[in-house]
């Protein structure tokens, strides 16, 4: 496996495939609601931003703790990365420069960030593939309508299935340029940054780094001592944590010690040195093995560092405060989420959900060759395994395996019964980046295949034609069911489910985060009396003042907590909060709804008027 | 590419699956015209709600997860309004809950893809008596074990006891296991004392059947502090205890029960909910005396 940078044309393309996606989010992104958490990192953004105000205004205040916690306590179960880009964006294009919509300018900095998937995809799959390889999975990732609908979103989770890509892209680069080793600490820190899904990343490239030193020191007996000699230091650096857990009784003991000056931080120090130390000998004896374990070092050493200082809330208590962080994600909630007929409220959730929901909503011409290419890759690697069969097969190059791993990395994670499982299929996007890439290596083979027994019949048939040709009947597909459901991204349900009828009929989660109420919004607007009280189910305060404050909802109506003190409801349809629809018939006296959002018929947001406010 | 090829006549196809406003208006028109009072329109797939918008509001309207296999027993005649077109639509395995103890009536007709059928209703069950009708007559009270009553006075919509603000006997729509209902809320009071609603009038030779459940998502939890509630019908005059069921925490849907009333006099009955935690306790039930059902004719 060796990376390779580049070409200028490929440069131009991906830059192309950026502009691309990031104008064609922008332009469409003022029909997409505000999800539940969009409106808290809104509010959260906006804080921030008047940190930095302050900041700029009176520094030395700004960073006491007191200031500090004023202004970043909200929303401390996520790092601040997007939010703060988020908040800055908000200030200098909406405040400073009133050159956008507040919604607009929040949203800015997560275009830029999904735009970078479709830019790599094509960067890496080329290098991997080949250029139709990486064209196809360029565009087929912004293809998928939930993909596509998070991608409009100022949340995190397209942002780091980005930044989950760059991070492998720049360790692959990291294994032709030592540069892009130090690259990927740096990505890797931003990744952390952004979501704790990051958190996974090294465990699933240090086995790669270490094998790619392994075969390149082979027969270099310094080079494989000084190799020994990286690990020793990280495995003795782990076990002396280790030790350190036990001997001070535990997590909260270890937690409670952990200061500025303390075995803790010694560690820690100690593994900077001692990483550095053993890549300068092997710098000496072999440039491969240095630069497959660059990566590594600066993942462990650049990433806790980038973490700590990107995010003012942990400057003076990095420890409780990231404690705290890392177990509120450990222990999250569990939110009711329909699956095939059955309300799932608690572990342990069905192992197959995962592929399932995948197969259910990744358009199924995208999903088709996802699936080719994952199962060859699979096929490949175990025939390559057993002599009678092995000559059958091309042997898997360790770059492919990183692909095939990172692609099945987050399925297998949201996959453990334990883990929550609601969100759709926002939780495995970095996993649907490296599915992309192999179905781009499907297609590719496909083309190749078809290009060559075509050019039999017509030798002057120029296999350009031939690939425009499958892009066109593979993307066709999803790009109308794309349009069809835009942009009521949670709804989207493919052709394989039946679309959102089938899936309904299936017992899936029709929708949820709340943001299709924009469907009916233009209703209520036209026909809600004047500051008339609205019951918008499942909006949170904080989208309702973002609808009024973006000009989508009267600013006279006001917001209630609950059918029985409203004019008009907004139900959103949820399996699990059925409740609150015949709260409604008992509070209005009546079961017929005004007006809703019917997807292909299934109900989304069912709109009631009191009838006395008509 | 096969693959590709069909999902493109998938949506190719499917905006001639759904149904025309003006679809619906003429479905709309001719239940209007033809539904009779005690009438009730099943809606299929379930799930298929944007009907409502359309049909005249005075049809009880039936559509909920489960709703297939709903006896539909106040109704001597169900309409089903059907899409059999939309994807993934099995119109069979709907039949196949459906049509037992059913004949249907004349043929089904077609407004674009909606189909409309009716349907004779053999598991109708005539009503004699239903308490949640009688509601505004009944005396409620909180009973300790001892006989000690505290009255639960009638406001004009609810019969509001001494204590919680949710401790009332009204009937209210809420949802057993997605399943809208309009009920008697009766929630537990805790302890030992009961919530009781005594009401007059149930006849004899009859079926007395109590139907009940724990609303919403409290049905669901299973914490260790929570407690079964236990709910009843005993007879006021003997004392005697003609229905009971518990429903223990974590047990969701409707539970029913029932007893056949020997012949005789009206008797008045004691409606009760009991539970020791009354958290998450919250009763929505149904008691009614009804025949045996009609059964299909010919």
């Amino acid at each position: 496996m060796m990376g390779r940078p580049a070409t200028r044309d490929e440069r131009y393309v991906a830059w192309a495939l950026w502009t691309l996606a990031f104008v064609a989010l922008w332009l469409t992104e003022s029909a997409v609601g505000y999800t539940r958490d969009e409106s808290v990192y809104f509010a959260a953004a906006e804080g921030y931003a008047g940190w930095f105000r302050q900041l700029f205004h009176s520094p030395a205040k700004a960073l006491t703790d007191a200031a500090i916690v004023r202004a970043w306590d909200y929303n401390h179960e996520h790092p601040v990365l997007m939010k703060t880009l988020f908040g800055l964006s908000h200030l200098l294009f909406h405040d400073t420069l009133g050159w956008m919509r507040s919604a607009t300018a929040f949203r800015l900095p997560a275009f830029a960030l999904a735009a970078l998937v479709p830019a790599l995809s094509f960067l890496f799959g080329s290098a991997l593939y080949g250029r139709t390889a990486g064209l196809f999975a360029a565009l087929a990732f912004m293809l998928v309508p939930r993909q596509y609908f998070n991608a409009e979103l100022a949340c995190f989770d397209l942002p780091v299935a980005a930044l989950w890509l760059l991070v492998v892209y720049c360790f692959w680069r990291a294994l032709e340029d030592t540069r892009w080793g130090i690259a990927c600490g740096v990505a890797f820190g931003l990744a952390l940054a952004t979501k704790h899904n990051a958190l996974f990343l090294p465990f699933v490239l240090t086995p790669f780094a270490l094998w790619r030193a392994w075969t390149a020191s082979e027969g270099e007996p310094e080079a494989r001592a000084w190799l020994l000699r990286f690990v020793g230091v990280f495995s003795a650096v782990a076990v002396f944590y280790g030790l350190l857990v036990l001997s001070l009784g535990g997590g909260e003991g270890f937690q409670k010690k952990f200061l500025l000056l303390s075995p803790h931080t010694l560690l820690f120090a100690g593994l900077a040195a001692g990483g550095a130390w053993t890549l300068k000998g092997l710098e000496k004896v072999s440039a491969p093995v240095t630069r497959a374990l660059v990566p590594v070092a600066a993942m462990a050493v650049l990433g806790p560092v980038i973490f700590y200082l990107h995010w003012p809330y942990l400057w003076h208590q990095p420890v409780d405060r990231t404690a705290w962080y890392l177990a509120f994600h450990a222990k999250h909630n569990h939110y009711a989420w329909f699956y095939l007929g059955t309300l799932l409220r608690e572990p342990p959730f069905p192992l197959s959900y995962v592929l399932v929901k995948t197969a259910l909503t990744v358009p199924t011409s995208l999903f088709a060759p996802m699936v080719t290419g994952f199962v060859a890759l699979a096929a490949r690697g175990v025939l390559g395994q057993l002599e009678r069969t092995r000559a059958w097969v091309r042997p898997l190059t360790m770059a492919e395996v990183l692909v095939g791993a990172n692609a099945v990395t987050s399925i297998l994670i949201i996959s453990h019964p334990q883990v929550p499982h609601f969100g759709g299929v926002k939780h495995w996007f970095p996993s649907m980046v490296f599915l992309g890439l192999l179905a781009g290596q499907a297609v590719s083979r496909g083309c190749g295949a078809l290009v060559e027994r075509l050019k039999e019949r017509w030798p002057s048939l120029p296999g350009v034609a031939v690939v425009t040709g499958v892009f066109a009947l593979l993307l066709a597909p999803a790009l109308v069911y794309s349009a069809r459901v835009f942009p009521y991204g949670t709804a989207a349900y493919s052709e394989l489910a039946g679309g959102a009828a089938g899936a309904a009929t299936l017992g899936m989660q029709r929708q949820f985060w709340s943001s299709h109420v924009t469907g009916v919004l233009p209703w209520i607007n036209e026909h809600a009396k004047p500051g008339a009280r609205l019951f918008l189910h499942e909006v949170h305060g904080g989208s309702f003042r973002d609808y009024q404050r973006n000009g989508m909802l009267r600013p006279d109506l006001r917001a209630v907590g609950s059918p029985f003190d409203a004019d008009i409801v907004a139900y959103q349809y949820h399996q699990e909060f059925r409740e609150y629809e015949f709260q409604t018939w008992q509070s209005f006296g009546t079961r017929t709804p005004a007006t809703g959002l019917y997807l292909d018929e299934t109900p989304q947001v069912v709109v009631y008027v009191r009838p006395e406010s008509r | 590419m096969l693959v590709a090829l069909l999902a493109l006549l998938f949506h190719l196809r499917l905006p001639g699956k759904l149904p025309s406003e003006a679809s619906y208006r003429a479905v709309a028109e001719r239940l209007q015209a033809e539904a009779r009072p005690g009438d009730a329109v099943l809606l299929f797939p379930w799930w298929a709600e944007r009907a409502r918008l359309f049909l005249p509001p005075s049809l009880p309207v039936y559509g909920y997860l489960g709703s297939d296999r709903d006896d539909l027993s106040a109704h001597p005649r169900v309409w089903v309004l059907g899409q059999p077109e939309l994807p993934r639509s099995d119109e069979d395995a709907f039949l196949a809950s459906f049509l037992p103890e059913r004949r249907a009536v004349g043929t089904a007709t077609h407004e674009g893809p909606l189909s409309l059928a009716l349907y004779e209703n053999g598991r109708h069950r005539p009503r004699r008596f239903n308490a949640a009708d009688l509601v505004s007559r009944a005396r409620v009270y909180l009973e300790s074990d001892d006989g000690a009553r505290q009255p639960c006075p009638f406001d004009g919509t609810a019969h509001r006891c001494p204590g919680p603000g949710n401790v009332y006997v009204a009937r209210e729509w809420h949802e057993i296991l997605y399943e809208p209902r309009r009920c008697l809320w009766m929630p537990a009071p805790g302890g030992a004392r009961r919530l009781v609603a005594e009401l007059d009038g149930v006849p004899g030779d009859v079926g007395l059947r109590l139907e009940g459940g724990i609303i919403f998502e409290y049905a669901f939890p299973r914490d260790a502090q929570l407690t079964p509630a236990v709910l009843g019908v005993d007879d006021a005059a003997s004392g005697a205890r003609l229905l009971e069921v518990a429903i223990a925490p974590g047990q969701e849907g409707v539970k029913k029960s029932e007893v056949h009333l020997p012949p005789g006099e009206a008797r008045t009955v004691k409606v009760w909910v009991r539970s020791q935690n009354p958290d998450r306790r919250a009763v929505c039930l149904d008691v009614l005396a009804v025949e045996p059902a009609v059964g299909v004719k010919g």
